[in-house]
């Protein structure tokens, strides 16, 4: 079962994060350096979000299906999830089409480096936004010696 | 049949005896090809008097193409090389792409076995039906690049193709112990120092010329595998991101998962790393892309510095190994001083993965206080300093100083250090560990530990099938979706040894330009091509019997059970970062795989095992009555 019941709630939470992310001068400077349109299309439940880098300011569109974007990211709104928390393993997911990219993709891998941080402000996010619940890694245990 | 060219060249270096067998088509069907025959031959030849030294003239050297190269495909340019190893003194082997491999079968020649030791510098020279061992005086003492231009040249007259030149440089002259064979002056064989084994037979070069062309049993189904491919292909994004940057590209990836060592495996994060990434490097040096014969994923990029301290011509461009060896490694943020690092160590024929991991230990060595600029001569071996860097590459490639040490590899230099320079060591066996953290992905560590010829991320796939780079539906090891942490990781090393075998060391697939490959496609590839009829059960079992040969020649050559750990410094835990607090459980996993394989407690295989697989002859020398 999907983590999250609604895309609406999925928006409130993925879109907000992108909006924080957007305003993080140490990330949104080297991703407007890009200047690339990423549309992101989720699935279970349906969203599709574009962050629009072409300009001054990283913007983010949701439920933006017209603007054309240079790269298309495909996945369920799970692995989004998962994927933000540091815990999907990338190439597995793009070689098992959990995730499928259209577009220039090594542009897109060049920005992996830039959104590094991202990952430790997710669960931070998460906690501080009122949605403590959608914090999976209270629960999960990395493997210890 | 089609696929393989016919015949086996037998060159004995001390008698100047040259003779071609026919190439037995049921020992080709038994074994496939590359080190499934590699292997074979290797035990045959050595079996009566197997104590011997690496660089000794007993020591027997072989070179096998797989029944696939020289075809126009993707992913299929590659051929084997194997040996006893210089540097760790167990088996050694190593897996090399480029144009030699195709060519040496236009000419005639699935493979060459060179035996002996020659009195004065020597080369083959071939050319179709003309196999000539020739004087290479003119040439020795010149590095890689001349040499493989002087050949071609002085040699066109003589050959009605344009030839192809394997051969060491003056590294592998000098005997230094992870010395490499390099064609087309970027294509390596490089690791465990083959290209010493060459110096010691005073063996410079090969030149192969050949007019034949090679026959392809099923035609018709080939193009129609080949169409249904180039959809594969076109769909694969590894193959779009290695065609576009490279195996660079992992410098992006691996960062985000903590993949990439750091000082010396001590880090997994690091402020700098974009600046020797894909992106810096096609900012600063990158001159264009390269490929292997027949290839189109063309993964090989051309670099050239055209001005500063470390200018260099346009060559080959460092890979993702050598950019962490030379750069992450060593906290090195030039991406020019790692190109130069990476040219040097193809001019003078050299490892990158073993020369730039042991200039971080070197340096580890050096901060810490257990070596000086006395005993550097005067090289001030520092995190970061990528002139210090460079220069000590020069000085191991010419034995030269603090550098010869070095040229002995990290764990003989540890020794010569002494103090507690092992705590710094990264090797497996002797073999430094490639740039791909197991504290990330803890089968690496078994895969490490158990792989024949010491750390190894291509001794089978399992850092393919961990890392998520190959999918492999035919094969549920190959295709789980795997729990975190240690569990099921010793039967994913066995299944990934015995496909491996098969896939890139028998066939001889690429690694790399044959990731999008399944089981089936693969299969298809190797019967369409050679007219057997090989089933994915079949391939796995010749797969598991040349990884006990293997196993079991580096048994033969003393590895034992205390040879199959990881060092301190990849057991040590990560405070932060992407691994933190993440360790394999080595105990758990060698339990598991020695119970999987059949192992006694010595780490040797028992004795039923190896005969229910044919290896009798192995079995008689590591079971002696």
């Amino acid at each position: 079962m999907a983590m999250f019941k609604t895309a609406e709630e999925f928006e409130k939470v993925i879109g907000g994060f992108f909006n924080l992310v957007a305003d993080t001068p140490l990330i949104a400077d080297k991703l407007l350096k890009s200047k690339m349109v990423i549309r992101f299309k989720y699935s279970d439940p349906d969203l599709a979000i574009v962050i629009d880098c072409s300009g001054d300011k990283a913007e983010v569109r949701p439920q933006d299906t017209e603007t054309k974007a240079l790269v298309e990211m495909s996945m369920s709104s799970d692995i989004a999830h998962r994927f933000w928390f540091g815990m999907v393993n990338l190439t597995k997911a793009l070689t098992r089409k959990e995730m499928i990219a259209k577009g220039p993709i090594p542009k897109v891998l060049k920005l992996l480096p830039a959104i590094k941080p991202a990952y430790a402000m997710y669960p931070k996010y998460l906690d501080e936004n009122g949605f403590e619940q959608y914090n999976i890694t209270k629960a999960y245990k990395p493997p210890t010696a | 049949m089609g696929g393989y060219a016919g015949q086996i060249l037998y060159i004995d270096l001390s008698s100047g005896n040259i003779e071609k067998k026919p190439l037995d088509m049921q020992f080709a069907r038994k074994h496939i090809g590359g080190l499934g025959f590699g292997t074979q031959i290797y035990l045959d030849l050595i079996k009566n008097d197997p104590v011997f030294d690496a660089l000794s003239e007993t020591n027997p050297f072989v070179l096998m193409t797989g029944p696939l190269t020289g075809m126009k495909m993707n992913g299929v340019a590659r051929w084997t090389v194997c040996s006893k190893s210089p540097l760790t003194g167990f088996w050694g082997d190593s897996n090399i792409g480029g144009f030699f491999g195709a060519h040496l079968k236009f000419a005639g020649y699935d493979g060459i076995v060179i035996t002996g030791k020659a009195k004065t510098p020597s080369y083959l020279f071939i050319n179709d039906d003309t196999v000539e061992i020739r004087s290479a005086v003119k040439y020795w003492g010149k590095d890689v690049y001349t040499v493989t231009d002087e050949l071609k040249k002085d040699l066109k007259p003589e050959s009605k193709k344009s030839g192809q030149v394997l051969t060491i440089g003056p590294a592998g002259e000098k005997l230094v112990k992870f010395a490499s064979l390099i064609n087309n002056k970027g294509h390596a064989a490089g690791r465990t120092g083959m290209g010493a084994v060459w110096g010691s037979k005073m063996l410079k070069a090969v030149y192969v010329s050949g007019t034949g062309k090679l026959v392809v049993a099923q035609p018709d189904k080939i193009m129609e595998l080949k169409a249904e491919l180039d959809e594969v292909y076109e769909e694969s994004i590894g193959i779009s991101a290695i065609h576009a940057t490279g195996t660079a590209t992992h410098m992006d990836v691996g960062i985000i998962s903590g993949d990439i060592p750091i000082k010396n495996w001590q880090q997994t994060e690091w402020d700098d790393i974009d600046d020797i990434g894909p992106g810096a490097i096609e900012e600063k040096i990158f001159a264009g892309h390269k490929t292997c014969y027949g290839c189109s994923v063309a993964c090989k990029k051309s670099a050239e510095v055209k001005d500063g301290p470390f200018k260099m011509e346009k060559g080959p461009s460092p890979e993702y190994e050598t950019i962490g060896t030379f750069g992450t490694m060593c906290l090195n943020s030039d991406i020019e001083s790692i190109a130069k690092a990476n040219e040097i160590c193809n001019r003078y024929g050299m490892d990158t993965i073993t020369c730039g991991s042991t200039i971080a230990f070197a340096i580890e060595c050096f901060e810490n206080g257990l070596i000086t600029e006395k005993d550097t001569d005067g090289i001030s071996l520092t995190w970061g300093n990528s002139e210090a860097i460079v220069k000590m590459t020069e000085k191991i490639a010419k034995q030269e100083g603090f550098g010869a040490i070095l040229a002995m590899g990290s764990l003989k230099a540890a020794e010569h250090i002494g103090g507690n320079a092992s705590d710094f060591l990264t090797t497996v066996k002797g073999l430094e560990a490639p740039m791909h953290d197991p504290r990330g992905a803890h089968g690496y560590g078994l895969a490490y530990a158990i792989s024949p010829r010491g750390a190894c991320h291509e001794a089978s796939l399992t850092f393919e099938a961990e890392g998520g780079m190959i999918y492999i539906p035919e094969i549920p090891e190959l295709s789980a979706d795997l729990p975190e942490g240690s569990d099921e990781r010793a039967q994913l090393n066995v299944v990934a040894q015995d496909y491996g075998m098969f896939f890139s060391n028998c066939a001889v697939f690429c690694n790399l330009g044959g990731m999008p490959l399944n089981a089936t496609q693969a299969l298809k590839m190797v019967n369409y091509v050679t007219g057997f009829d090989y089933t994915l059960n079949e391939v796995m079992e010749i797969g598991r019997r040349v990884w006990y040969l293997k196993r079991g020649l580096t048994n033969l050559f003393g590895a034992r059970a205390e040879d199959d750990r990881l060092p301190k410094r990849l057991m040590t835990v990560m405070k932060d970062g992407p691994t933190e607090g993440s360790l394999p459980d080595m105990d758990k996993m060698l339990s598991e795989f020695y119970e999987l394989r059949g192992f006694n407690k010595n780490g040797i295989p028992a004795k039923n095992i190896l005969e229910s697989i044919d290896l009798h002859d192995l079995s008689a020398l590591l079971h002696p009555a």
